[in-house]
């Protein structure tokens, strides 16, 4: 259905950004390697570290420099430049002056060690990048020979997993019996709420990669399942008893994952003055967020996101779609409790209400 | 001006497009040169016709119903007399439709304007005819007819005679509650241009002068006591009409120089207490520009202060290509049936820039979210597209025109 409305689609017109991290070896290379190959990928920017490593020689339709490639698929492929943020910007100015193709997607590869949060905050803090790309997804690459170990010793590790919204796992063929399966289970402990599958050879369908975060402000249910809770969790009303099924036992018991539900709808001074305390007090303990959330006065759910300290700006969707208007936050982080979270934004909400 | 490095170059053939879908086009069986007169009629049978008039002759108006956009069909396409007058710009309230009439020299007729019954679409039937023409007149450049009483316009008169002769059309207001019958009812000019006046003429641009006259003259149910008028060289003016015999300036900004004059429309945002103000670029190559959308803050009305203007790519992008590039015609909010109202996102035409969509949430900082260049339309004589006038209706459906060759482009807005 076509908008009328006589206002701007917070979502609608921004260029999705997925962001594919993965630890050092994990397979990222071969996974681009596949996907500047893959004919879906007509129309998207991909930005890689180095042209070398992916071998697109063959591939090559044009170059509009010695960073900017047009692929045999419709695919234009760049090497980062100084930094992320002046590529993006670099290629929006040379997308409105005709000189790449009109891309309509994005794909970043992060490098092996990289921290993908400062790269989430680069999208919400550059007015520019804010104003014309919007973060889809954040997919991470775990392999199976190793995943486990990495996990275990490289905190970059496990923070890539823990802030992902979609899971893929390499090396499945030529990891040890049972190894997938141990590691399955881990990645399910650390982050529930990321879709996983498994890859042979990078292949894995486009169609995971992207479209996960809502791209209208007329999102149906469907698809702010697929961004908040696609292994369900999230998505059943039955949030009570799930939430500490955690995590006891392993090695990361550090990171917690969690959906937190609230009844009540929040005035939106009191939510925000919640997640104030939360971000000073924790923040880089806040590995992720992401919700939707009942505000009063807002004729549909308040979609929040954020890492660590720094927040996307609300975007408030067009109407409810569903009877169940509970809020609902999935939070994943390091030592902080799901019963800290609750008690804070239970004290905040208190404190709000009107005097009896 | 601070220089600034220019662009590299668009290619004329190919298509830029962000958050705007072509739905369809159509050349307009040969003649897809339009000018700047864009109405649409929400037939009694139910269609959505789509008037346009040409930019020059031989064609007069053309309807289109677009019912469905995506097959638009020419109803009917009409001529005009002679070479030597264009018809430019009409509006159209319920089924009536106002056409302007500009001739190329003074002392030609038909220069004025005609009423015309479009309650069957394809035959358009004429009422009656405003006869602008006189020895110092080209009749009437453009028409702003809303509500079906009365038409405010940029027009020369018999009785007229400007300081210049790049100052014959001025403002004017026509009765035609009788429909058969139109009559003047008041004017306003710049004072100094018409000869007898107690001023001086105004000093002209030394570089880019083309006249001290109207173009848009808006007057919105909002403001019934209000005129916002483009005057090109100028500059923007608000009139108070209360006394539509005796409209009397309250603003005036004038901004050229330093800048290089032409100011088109004045768009009064009531909600936002802001005025859109565009400019049009009439030279080719870059000459004149900047030629800008300015946002200019209107809570104080006689003081108008420029704020932002609209951010354009970069002069070399398209200035190059041939033709015209910078800024010209706005969706207008008009206020009848059928047309999209927006104090948020406004959309105009730049040449060979396109149509363009930008959000105003904050004035400060307008932000560009949507666009299309269609590429280079055969036969033009520009060698680029050359977007001329747009209106957005209510179903958020963009149309737009090509000055020369093009035709009607119909867009589907997605932001």
């Amino acid at each position: 259905m076509r908008s009328t409305a006589p206002t701007r689609d917070p979502l609608a017109g921004k260029l999705p950004v997925s962001l594919i991290t993965g630890f050092l070896g994990s397979g990222k290379t071969t996974l681009l390697k596949r996907l500047l190959r893959d004919p879906d990928m007509r129309r998207a920017a991909v930005i890689i570290n180095e042209f070398g490593e992916v071998g697109i020689d063959h591939e090559l339709v044009a170059s509009s420099s010695e960073q900017m490639t047009l692929l045999a698929n419709g695919c234009l492929c760049c090497s980062v430049r100084t930094d992320l943020q002046e590529t993006l910007r670099e290629l929006f100015i040379k997308r409105r002056a005709g000189e790449v193709i009109d891309f309509d997607r994005v794909f970043v590869e992060t490098t092996g060690l990289a921290d993908p949060v400062p790269v989430l905050h680069t999208l919400q803090t550059d007015g520019m990048l804010g104003a014309q790309y919007r973060l889809d997804c954040v997919v991470t690459l775990v392999d199976a020979v190793n995943g486990l170990r990495n996990l275990d010793d490289a905190p970059e590790a496990a923070k890539q997993a823990a802030v992902a919204d979609r899971i893929v796992i390499t090396k499945s063929d030529i990891a040890a019996p049972g190894t997938v399966e141990s590691l399955e289970a881990r990645l399910e402990r650390m982050n529930p709420y990321a879709a996983r599958t498994v890859a042979v050879n990078g292949e894995v369908e486009i169609a995971f990669l992207r479209d996960v975060g809502p791209g209208s402000a007329r999102a149906t249910p469907r698809e702010l399942g697929r961004w908040l809770a696609p292994s369900g969790e999230a998505g059943r009303g039955e949030g009570a008893y799930l939430g500490e099924r955690l995590r006891s036992t392993g090695h990361d018991a550090s990171i917690r994952s969690f959906c937190l539900w609230f009844e009540q709808p929040f005035s939106w001074e009191s939510f925000s003055a919640a997640v104030q305390v939360l971000t000073s007090l924790r923040g880089p303990d806040l590995l992720r967020v992401k919700g939707l959330v009942n505000v009063q006065g807002e004729p549909g759910p308040v979609l929040v996101q954020g890492a660590q300290h720094v927040f996307h700006p609300p975007v408030t969707l067009d109407a409810w779609s569903e009877d169940d208007r509970r809020s609902r936050m999935v939070f994943i982080t390091r030592n902080v409790s799901r019963e800290a979270i609750e008690a804070l934004f239970a004290a905040v909400g208190a404190l709000s209400a009107p005097h009896a | 001006m601070p220089s600034m490095l220019p662009g590299i170059g668009a290619r004329a053939d190919q298509t830029l497009a962000l958050n705007m879908k072509l739905v369809s086009h159509h050349e307009l069986q040969g003649f897809g040169g339009i000018g700047e007169g864009m109405g649409m009629q929400l037939a009694r049978d139910g269609r959505r016709i789509l008037w346009l008039a040409h930019e020059s002759a031989p064609k007069n108006f053309t309807a289109v119903d677009v019912t469905d956009p995506k097959q638009p069909k020419v109803v009917v396409q009409t001529e005009l007399p002679h070479a030597k007058v264009r018809s430019n710009s009409l509006d159209v309230v319920g089924d009536t439709m106002a056409v302007a009439y500009q001739t190329s020299a003074v002392n030609t007729k038909p220069a004025g304007f005609d009423l015309f019954d479009i309650s069957k679409p394809e035959a358009p039937k004429l009422i009656s005819h405003f006869d602008a023409s006189g020895a110092h007149s080209r009749g009437v450049h453009a028409v702003w007819f809303v509500d079906g009483e009365y038409v405010h316009m940029a027009s020369g008169a018999p009785d007229f005679q400007p300081t210049n002769p790049a100052d014959d059309q001025f403002y004017r207001i026509v009765d035609v509650r009788n429909p058969s019958k139109p009559a003047e009812v008041g004017r306003w000019w710049m004072p100094g241009t018409r000869v007898g006046d107690s001023v001086p003429p105004p000093a002209r641009h030394p570089k880019f002068d083309s006249g001290f006259r109207a173009h848009n003259t808006n007057v919105f149910p909002q403001r019934p006591d209000r005129a916002y008028v483009g005057y090109i060289s100028g500059g923007a003016v608000i009139l108070d009409i209360a006394d539509k015999s005796h409209p009397k300036a309250v603003a005036h900004w004038r901004y050229s120089p330093p800048y290089t004059g032409f100011t088109h429309t004045v768009l009064p945002l009531f909600s936002r207490e802001l005025l859109i103000v565009s400019d049009e670029c009439v030279y080719n190559d870059g000459t004149d520009w900047p030629k800008l959308v300015w946002v200019v803050d209107s809570r104080v009305e006689s003081n108008p202060v420029p704020i932002s203007t609209f951010p354009l790519p970069p002069v070399g992008t398209f200035a190059r290509e041939g033709g015209r590039y910078g800024a010209h015609n706005l969706h207008e909010n008009l206020p009848v049936p059928g047309s999209w109202k927006s104090e948020e996102i406004i959309v105009g035409t730049f040449f060979g820039g396109g149509v363009r969509a930008f959000d105003l949430s904050n004035p400060y900082q307008p932000q560009e979210i949507a666009y299309f260049v269609p590429p280079a339309p055969k036969l033009s004589r520009a060698g680029a597209i050359q977007l001329n006038d747009v209106y957005v209706d209510d179903r958020r459906l963009v149309y737009t025109v090509d000055r020369f060759a093009g035709g009607l482009y119909v867009l589907e807005m997605t932001v």
